[in-house]
């Protein structure tokens, strides 16, 4: 309990901190995308882009919903998605979250940011899972081409029909992921400068003794 | 055993580099013929380092090429109607047209700005009925048709724009009465008038509209250029028949030794207008010349001249005297010291005649026929030679000399050399195009195609590239580099503000006051909507189609089945056509445009019932309709 309560050391105060500064800019003004999806097809070389942001989807939308209405897809619109009405605050949060962590150094308030952030991340990924299950499984019995349901690639590459699907990280999220593994980096390096002061100390007593 | 391999080793060394060295000459085409081939070929997915833009002639419209692979791209409808895009039959390029569906366009050009292509828009001419079109290259379609032009008859030397496209030309080639009137034909040199025409380009739009009108005497006024450089703000214009023939031209329009070509000083020409000197004549402000001095001049030509081109550096013009064998070359800092030393021989109807000495720089004996010349950035001229059926090669300059010469297949008529009637041609290829192709292609008949050859300059000697047929029929062209070109691929949607459009299912409908009807549809893959509308008898109907869609080439038709009503809506356009329902029964509709996997299943159906049968005020479709088209723009 004692530790929970007690303070960082600047070092890992900084890293807090650090955490904050990629967190609030990026998620107070959306201009990272989280998710692309790159397709491909024949008459299509120049191919077609999904850019998701925490507040919208951008990109060749209204194209891709026009070529899914031939198999039943439901069209994809930002409006459809109320993620994207509290995901930039949830982030933004996590981002003061880190900033007070960082400025006081208490331990607790970092822990719970921490585990808060990580459970926001599980659970908005395995929303988008579900979305796209949702887009590939619920398709419109009346379509004029009937597909076997599928689910679109959540990362990686897949044919779907005449398209070649690539489906990847955008830049967000490689900054999600640097923030949230400082969490781990912060305490990891505590333990190692405490493990080095406890070393010091014991020379220091040793030259003493 | 040693010295053996060794011998080997060298017999191999000299063979390998015996076949590598063979390679090389076949890679870089030793025969003539493999070299042509490699230069004018671009690989498939590849594109072309051109435009050309080839006039249609009498097929009223023009040609857009790719060079060097001479491959035809498109065809812009320029004057003529095109059923496939429905040019000339929805109620926008109907209004354009004016009621005629033939034009005879001759000389296209593009846009300058500093005396360079700026890749902004393409003028050109119908001839017979004095008219000329701009051609937005944002997105290659005619916007504007400007005229018939009062009082102008023929517009052939036509437009020629100035170096920064303030201003477009046209003159008559087969001068008539101004204004037009009851008089006798054997008055001609009495009550015949020449016209020669500024017409103003907006800067900002490209909207022509007329600047000022100068009378000019009755002969036959042929081809133009501009003036760049030092003759910036003069336009030059070619003349034969300084006989005054009105008939029998062939003998009596070729007795003089001089024709003429005219210099308009515009801007003067333009400020006299702007201070009242002119007279309205038809609606247009008309300068005579006797009155109003200082606006144009004479200048002595052998023998019937064709082409007047102005050199790169803007100091010399070219004239070819179509029945003699020279060029006669000009410098324009003599013309102007003459005319600002009053140095006159003469005058023809008030419009003072230099003297020839006075103003003739050089003659350059090219060859028969000389008609038009173009030029490289090499300092060199490049003269079409009519009777002889070649291009000569020339130094524009001292010695004046004649350095190259290449036949042609047959009889060329003008020659367009890349960007060669700028301030800074590229020196490239030069096109030959040539009226008469006789035995080149396979044999389609008594009506033969035209004839264009692409020669390359960047050698020492020029070399035929390649040899292709054109339709009816390229007179001049204009080369631009593809890099200067950014089309548009559709049209954005959300600036589409055109009357009549709707991007809302919920705002399809069918609007009737009396017996017109308004049919406000959207079409998008793959649907009408409305597609089922119902009209009586007796109906007009204007169908105002917008395309929802925003992807590249996914255009979409309407056609009416035993009707002419035909016309392609492009992505994000709204267009309107008109039919009148003539009998009573069923019609079907269907997309004319193959848009996609369900083309087949674009159609709709036009009920029309017996005249007086009750119809709605307002038709729209039902909510299930609505509901699954809106489900399918949802994103919009």
């Amino acid at each position: 309990m004692s530790y929970l309560s007690g303070k960082f050391r600047p070092t890992e105060r900084g890293l807090i901190l650090f955490a904050a500064v990629v967190l609030l800019p990026v998620f107070f003004l959306p201009v990272f995308p989280i998710w692309h999806m790159h397709l491909r097809a024949p008459q299509y070389p120049e191919g077609l882009n999904l850019h998701i942001y925490t507040n919208t989807i951008r990109g060749d939308v209204d194209k891709i919903n026009t070529l899914n209405h031939y198999v039943g897809m439901h069209a994809i619109t930002a409006t459809d998605f109320k993620e994207f009405s509290y995901m930039p605050q949830l982030l933004t949060l996590f981002g003061v979250l880190a900033l007070l962590a960082g400025l006081t150094g208490r331990r607790w308030l970092a822990l719970v940011g921490w585990l808060a952030f990580t459970g926001f991340a599980v659970y908005m990924f395995r929303d988008y899972v579900l979305w796209l299950y949702r887009y590939g499984h619920d398709l419109n019995p009346r379509a004029a081409i009937k597909l076997q349901v599928f689910t679109p690639p959540v990362i990686g590459f897949a044919k779907m029909a005449n398209f070649k699907v690539w489906s990847y990280p955008g830049l967000g999220t490689w900054l999600l992921g640097i923030a949230w593994a400082l969490g781990p980096i912060a305490l990891l390096a505590e333990r190692y400068g405490r493990r080095r002061a406890a070393a010091g100390a014991a020379v220091t007593g040793a030259a003493k003794a | 055993m040693k010295r053996g391999s060794k011998l080997g080793f060298a017999v191999v060394l000299v063979a390998t580099l015996g076949a590598l060295a063979a390679g090389c000459v076949a890679s870089q085409g030793g025969g003539a013929a493999g070299s042509a081939a490699q230069k004018v070929y671009v690989k498939p997915g590849e594109k072309d380092a051109y435009y050309a833009f080839l006039s249609g002639g009498h097929h009223g419209n023009i040609y857009v090429y790719g060079m060097p692979s001479c491959r035809h791209i498109t065809t812009i409808p320029v004057f003529t109607p095109e059923p496939a895009v429905g040019y000339g039959n929805d109620e926008e390029s109907k209004a354009m047209l004016g009621g005629f569906t033939w034009g005879d366009a001759h000389h296209p050009g593009l846009s300058e700005t500093d005396g360079d292509y700026d890749g902004r828009w393409l003028f050109i001419n119908d001839m017979p009925n004095a008219r000329i079109a701009r051609i937005d290259l944002k997105d290659f379609k005619t916007k504007q048709i400007f005229g018939p032009i009062p009082n102008i008859s023929a517009a052939h030397a036509c437009p020629f724009p100035t170096p920064n496209t303030e201003y477009v030309f046209a003159a008559s080639r087969f001068s008539v009465p101004v204004p037009n009137r009851d008089v006798k034909v054997e008055d001609y040199a009495k009550d015949f008038r020449g016209i020669v025409a500024g017409v103003k380009v907006d800067p900002k739009t490209g909207t022509m509209s007329l600047g000022f009108e100068i009378m000019m005497p009755p002969f036959d006024w042929d081809l133009s250029d501009a003036g760049k450089g030092p003759s910036l703000g003069w336009q030059f214009f070619t003349c034969y028949n300084s006989e005054m023939a009105y008939d029998s031209l062939e003998i009596k329009a070729s007795q003089n030794e001089m024709d003429y070509f005219a210099a308009v000083d515009w801007r003067a020409a333009q400020k006299a207008v702007d201070e009242g000197k002119a007279t309205m004549i038809n609606g247009a402000p008309v300068l005579d010349p006797a009155k109003v001095t200082g606006i144009a001049y004479l200048i002595p030509v052998p023998k019937s001249p064709h082409g007047v081109d102005v050199d790169p550096s803007g100091q010399y013009v070219c004239c070819s005297g179509k029945l003699q064998a020279e060029v006669s070359v000009y410098s324009f800092a003599k013309i102007k010291a003459a005319i600002d030393a009053a140095k006159f021989e003469g005058e023809k109807m008030g419009v003072p005649t230099l003297k020839f000495e006075d103003c003739l720089e050089a003659k350059v004996p090219v060859g028969l026929g000389p008609l038009h010349t173009q030029f490289d950035n090499k300092g060199n001229g490049y003269t079409s030679l009519f009777l002889d059926s070649q291009i000569a090669k020339w130094k524009v300059g001292p010695p004046w000399n004649v350095e190259d010469k290449i036949d042609v297949y047959y009889s060329i008529g003008h020659l367009m050399a890349s960007e060669g009637d700028t301030r800074h041609p590229t020196g490239d290829y030069v096109v030959a195009l040539d009226k008469l192709s006789k035995d080149r292609y396979l044999n389609v008949g008594p009506t033969h195609p035209e004839a264009a050859q692409l020669i390359d300059l960047r050698g020492p000697k020029m070399e035929l590239l390649y040899d292709f047929p054109t339709y009816l029929e390229p007179h001049y062209a204009q080369m631009i580099k593809a890099e200067k070109l950014h089309p548009i691929t559709v049209y954005p949607l959300a600036e589409n503000d055109k009357p009549g459009v709707i991007k809302r299912a919920e705002d399809a409908r069918v609007e009737r006051k009396g017996n017109r009807v308004d049919v406000y549809g959207l079409v998008v893959r793959t649907h009408f909507t409305p597609d089922v509308i119902k009209v009586n008898e007796g109906d007009e109907v204007y169908f105002h189609w917008t395309n929802l869609e925003q992807d590249d080439d996914i255009a979409h038709g309407f056609g009416i089945l035993w009707s002419s009503k035909n016309m392609q809506i492009e992505p994000g356009e709204t267009k309107t056509i008109h039919w009148t329902a003539d009998k009573t029964g069923i019609r079907p509709f269907y997309c004319s445009n193959f848009c996609s996997a369900l083309h087949q299943e674009m159609q709709g159906y036009l009920e029309v019932r017996p005249r007086g049968t009750p119809q709605a005020a307002v038709q729209r479709p039902d909510a299930k309709t609505i509901a699954e088209i809106n489900a399918l723009l949802a994103a919009r």
